[in-house]
């Protein structure tokens, strides 16, 4: 028996309605509806290891922001995102920040890094 | 830098740090972007997700990030930014430009030429007329985002929103990021505002409700919202009788749409086009003040900031071209209508002095194979095949300049095929 | 806390009455429940100035109403306040109504109401080229005006303020207080008891509660709701005055007028309620008020509508208002049942709830003259209307006048922090005292700054700055706590 499953890509704004099936065994056998090589990918992702850019702020002290803007460098399990949203809250950085500073190495255990996403000044 | 001004841009959102890189790369000198805030980037500091940029950098950053290329280029290029100074007036029969700020006081400008990049605001709840009370706890999406995003606020813990514009949608999800909870989203239309790909990455993926064809009929809460009342409507958009529902929550936002910001546009005496509400323009982006060019959501609302920077782009170049004197301020006006299906589109003239794009979104959704197509004088100069075409997002017409040189008139239109 | 005379109610019945009794050496306290002014029906009406025409000799509105305007007239220029002196219209649409506005044009001049004439219906077109070309005539009234009446009361508890009245906000009045002999002590409130001889009820809809603790009970306050649409102020020359349409059984009807600051507005209806607080909007109001707008002015740009609301005024069911001392207790005032033309009256109420104390309850008080009496007050200094030499000079003695924090209405940092200084502690007060946020965006751009600008003056944290008072906080907290909160409990 194979599986069919239908999704919206997120890759870009086109959100292309796509569909998957999947065979006896869970592999991907067909990847519809994309109209781009970034669709297939996610399709074949979002089946087996969804993943999200995680985007929030972390607490700053001494900055221009009370609050500055991050996210993860790389899209990281879907499954985590709520472990990630309190290890980010639980952060606290002093500023000076740069665009790009690693914040958290490897956020909960995954692959991703948070980093900042703006520089902000100290004041 | 000192002198007199050659390019004056108002507004160091995406179109106006994009105009004044433009302005510099044509060749004029003194480049001046006007900020009201203390920081570059406008609207884009607070949008801290990522989906901006695609098609500019292929890889999508968050708004900040995005911002950040554009400033350093900018700054690369030789442009003069004033933060913390306001614009607000502007003399129509000089083009004075008013600015205020704290250090320098009130100072009068008098530019060679002026792009209008203020962006757009969001529509307010006095837009809808919502009966009930007026408690606190009623924001639009925008605001809330910058107390979230900038100010490290929450505006409350349980959230309804109402209209499914892209920052109510992006909104949800922050929400939830923050550990909130967000009851539900309402939409008045039988489609949504926002981009799909928003609603499955922020509504689908938290199991946050989304509710077409249904709005807001009542606010309950005097002194902080206590809940509202949703009903489901007919096609006339009249809540049926029945379909009621209490929702408890502390906090609504609002993604009901987006109007071009342009006070200072109208204090400039420039034409304003009754349905896109920004400035009538050509496809120099110069507006009915041939000193006077405007991009950005200042014009029309775009769905996508590449298309912002890059209207920045050609109006910052034209600016610099009119105040170098390479701009005859008797250029052609060959009109552009809108077909059946054409909600609003922008530009309105084009000079066929250069290629040009004319965005446009379209009345009502099309969920099937159609076209978008543009006829001069009757014959058709440009088609372009869409899997579908929604309200949701722009479309374009390319329009080369060749083929438009002698003919009376312009029509765009999308229909299906 | 002892005063000689406690005056329940800040809306314009009891801020006037305040300002009168301030040129008189007497120690006074205003209480209101609210947290800015105005509150009540002060501040959600069809701030019109009358002309006094529509009053029925003999009673307490017609006695009234044409001194008031008169007195409005000076005291625009006194107190500082923004008076459009446009004059209304009264719209006849047949025969019927023709031959009522002859009867209004009557008891106009038995008022006392100067100038009133009936005009032609195609007159008035040349005046007003929006409205109805069904109008067959109208009824005009040049002496009429259009007030900012959350100026107006500002003014008038700041004049009084001034000359040493004490105001006292959010303090809720809960019983009157008598002396052994069963007449007036004072007030309990819930910030304490105000002990005074005489106790003024300017009470608005809540008058006819207030008169109860006294054992008054010869009127009844009837709470009415009136709805309102507001529009853009870029529709400035819609409309150029005050529009009626002629008065029926349920009241003036709906209106069209002009603001003193430019925007069109319509309203109000005339809903009895029950609940004296309930000021929601409501989907039948509005229809009826779009009707009635329409029918005055029928392309009424509604589409430009940027905010609607309602009011609650304290009709009463002898219809006129109810202004004596009371034989029992002894002290008690009653200035009350005021509504339209309340706002118009005001100032004459006032001089006559000043002239009852002093004739009538002489053993309670003295009303000695306060030689000191300063009459003028001024405005926070409105940047929208200065010129630019004045905005510059403005603006290089206090640079935060060179920083706009409410752009629809270009309202500067600095009026806002001379709102704050003047005892504005919520985004409503600045509102109603600088204008910030009553423009098209509906403080969406300005309520985050001016909020920020109350933390940062009054030195408390933004999430205990209030939309109005109350449980209105504009935030719940800092991001990241639900988080962490819920990090710790998990």
């Amino acid at each position: 028996m194979s599986e069919e499953r239908k999704f919206i890509c997120v890759s870009c704004p086109l959100g292309c309605g796509l569909t998957v099936t999947l065979d006896d065994s869970g592999e991907v056998t067909k990847v519809e509806g994309n109209t781009c090589a970034r669709g297939e990918s996610y399709a074949r992702s979002e089946v087996k290891d969804p993943r999200r850019v995680f985007a929030s702020t972390v607490r700053v002290k001494g900055g221009k922001l009370p609050v500055c803007p991050v996210r993860s460098k790389t899209p990281a399990p879907k499954g985590k995102l709520f472990d990630i949203t309190r290890a980010v809250a639980a952060l606290e950085v002093e500023a000076p920040i740069k665009i790009g500073q690693v914040l958290i190495h490897n956020v909960c255990g995954t692959d991703a890094d948070i980093v900042a996403s703006r520089d902000l000044e100290a004041v | 830098m000192s002198g007199k001004i050659d390019v004056l841009i108002i507004g160091a959102g995406p179109a106006g740090v994009a105009a004044g890189i433009g302005a510099r790369r044509e060749g004029a000198e003194n480049v001046v972007v006007l900020e009201r805030d203390w920081d570059l980037g406008g609207i884009l500091q607070q949008c801290i997700h990522p989906g901006f940029g695609l098609r500019t950098f292929k890889e999508e950053l968050t708004g900040p990030e995005y911002m950040h290329r554009f400033i350093k280029q900018a700054h690369e290029e030789g442009v003069e930014f004033r933060t913390n100074t306001m614009v607000f007036q502007i003399d129509r029969d000089t083009n004075t430009v008013w600015t205020m700020n704290k250090e320098r006081g009130i100072e009068a400008l008098n530019p060679s030429s002026i792009v209008l990049t203020m962006g757009c605001r969001e529509r307010p709840l006095g837009a809808i007329r919502i009966p009930g009370g007026r408690p606190s706890g009623i924001y639009t999406a925008g605001t809330a985002q910058r107390f979230v995003n900038m100010e490290g606020y929450m505006p409350g813990k349980r959230a309804v929103i109402l209209g499914s514009g892209d920052i109510g949608l992006i909104m949800a999800r922050r929400m939830i990021w923050e550990g909130a909870t967000v009851e539900g989203v309402y939409e008045v239309m039988s489609w949504p505002g926002g981009l799909r790909r928003n609603i499955a990455q922020c509504l689908d993926d938290y199991g946050i409700p989304f509710h077409l064809r249904t709005t807001v009929t009542k606010i309950h809460g005097q002194d902080r919202l206590e809940g509202v009342t949703v009903a489901e409507v007919d096609d006339k958009m009249t809540p049926i009788p029945g379909t009621e529902r209490y929702v408890e929550c502390d906090t609504l936002l609002l993604a009901i749409g987006l109007i071009p910001e342009n006070e200072l546009s109208r204090m400039a005496g420039v034409d304003i086009h009754p349905v896109t509400g920004g400035p009538v323009v050509n496809d120099l982006l110069q507006t009915t003040n041939p000193a006077i060019f405007a991009a950005g959501n200042v014009v029309i609302v775009y769905d996508l900031v590449d298309n912002v920077s890059d209207e920045g782009l050609i109006a910052g170049a034209n600016a610099a071209k009119f105040a170098l004197g390479k701009i005859p301020s008797t250029a052609k006006r060959i009109p552009v209508k809108g077909g059946e299906n054409v909600r609003l589109y922008s530009p309105q003239f084009v000079t066929g002095k250069t290629d040009s794009i004319i965005f446009m979104r379209v009345t009502h959704p099309i969920e099937k194979a159609c076209k978008v197509f543009a006829t001069a004088d009757g014959e058709e100069i440009y088609s372009q095949r869409l899997r579908y075409a929604r309200p949701g997002e722009m479309n374009e017409v390319k329009i080369k300049a060749d083929k438009v040189q002698n003919v009376n008139s312009i029509t765009i239109d999308i229909q299906p095929v | 806390m002892n005063y000689d005379i406690v005056i329940i109610g800040s809306g314009i019945t009891g801020a006037s009455i305040a300002r009168e009794l301030s040129k008189y050496k007497l120690n006074i306290a205003v209480i209101d429940k609210a947290s800015e002014l105005p509150a009540g029906a002060s501040r959600a009406n069809s701030s019109m100035i009358h002309g006094g025409f529509d009053d029925k000799p003999g009673t307490m509105k017609a006695k009234f109403c044409v001194p008031g305007n008169k007195l409005w007239h000076k005291l625009k220029d006194v107190l500082d306040v923004h008076l459009d002196e446009c004059g209304s219209y009264v719209c006849a649409f047949n025969d019927d109504e023709v031959k009522h506005l002859e009867l209004l044009l009557e008891q106009g001049k038995t008022n006392g109401s100067p100038g009133v004439e009936i005009i032609s219906g195609d007159k008035l077109r040349e005046k007003e080229p929006n409205v109805s070309p069904d109008i067959v005539a109208a009824l005009w009234s040049p002496e009429a005006g259009i007030i900012n009446n959350f100026e107006a009361v500002n003014a008038m508890i700041e004049s009084a303020q001034i000359n040493g009245v004490k105001l006292f906000l959010e303090t809720v009045a809960t019983g009157l207080l008598l002396d052994d002999n069963g007449n007036v002590r004072g007030v309990s409130t819930t910030k304490g008891d105000f002990i005074a001889p005489v106790v003024i009820n300017a009470g608005g809809v809540h008058a006819g509660e207030i008169a109860s603790w006294a054992g008054d009970k010869s009127f009844k306050i009837i709470p009415t709701k009136g709805e309102y649409f507001l529009l853009d102020r870029s529709t400035k020359g819609f409309i150029h005055s005050f529009l009626f349409a002629c008065p029926s059984k349920a009241g003036k009807g709906i209106t069209v007028l002009q603001t003193a600051e430019g925007n069109l507005m319509s309203g109000p209806t005339a809903t009895e309620q029950l609940d004296p607080e309930d000021r929601s909007t409501t989907p039948e109001g509005l229809a009826e008020v779009l009707k009635g707008a329409r029918k005055l002015v029928p392309n009424f740009p509604v589409n430009m509508n940027i905010t609607t609301f309602a009011g609650v005024r304290a009709n009463t069911e002898s219809g006129d208002f109810e202004i004596r001392t009371l034989k029992n207790p002894r002290g008690f005032v009653n200035a009350a049942g005021i509504k339209s033309p309340g706002f118009t009256s005001a100032p004459a109420i006032a001089e006559y709830v000043a002239g009852l104390v002093k004739e009538e309850l002489a053993d309670r008080v003295t009303l000695t003259p306060n030689d000191k009496f300063i009459p003028e007050r001024h405005n926070i200094p409105r940047f929208l209307y200065l010129d630019m030499a004045e905005r510059k000079k403005l603006a290089e003695k206090d640079p935060s006048y060179a920083q706009i924090v409410c752009r629809c209405e270009t309202v500067t940092e600095g009026q806002v922090i001379e709102a704050i200084r003047r005892g504005a502690r919520t985004v409503t007060a600045v509102k109603m005292m600088t204008r910030a946020g009553t423009g098209r965006c509906q403080g969406g751009f300005c309520c985050p700054r001016v909020a920020e600008i109350l933390s940062r003056e009054l030195g408390i944290p933004l999430e205990e700055v209030t939309r109005h008072g109350g449980e209105s906080k504009l935030l719940v907290g800092k991001t990241k706590e639900f988080l962490l909160k819920k990090g710790a409990e998990a």
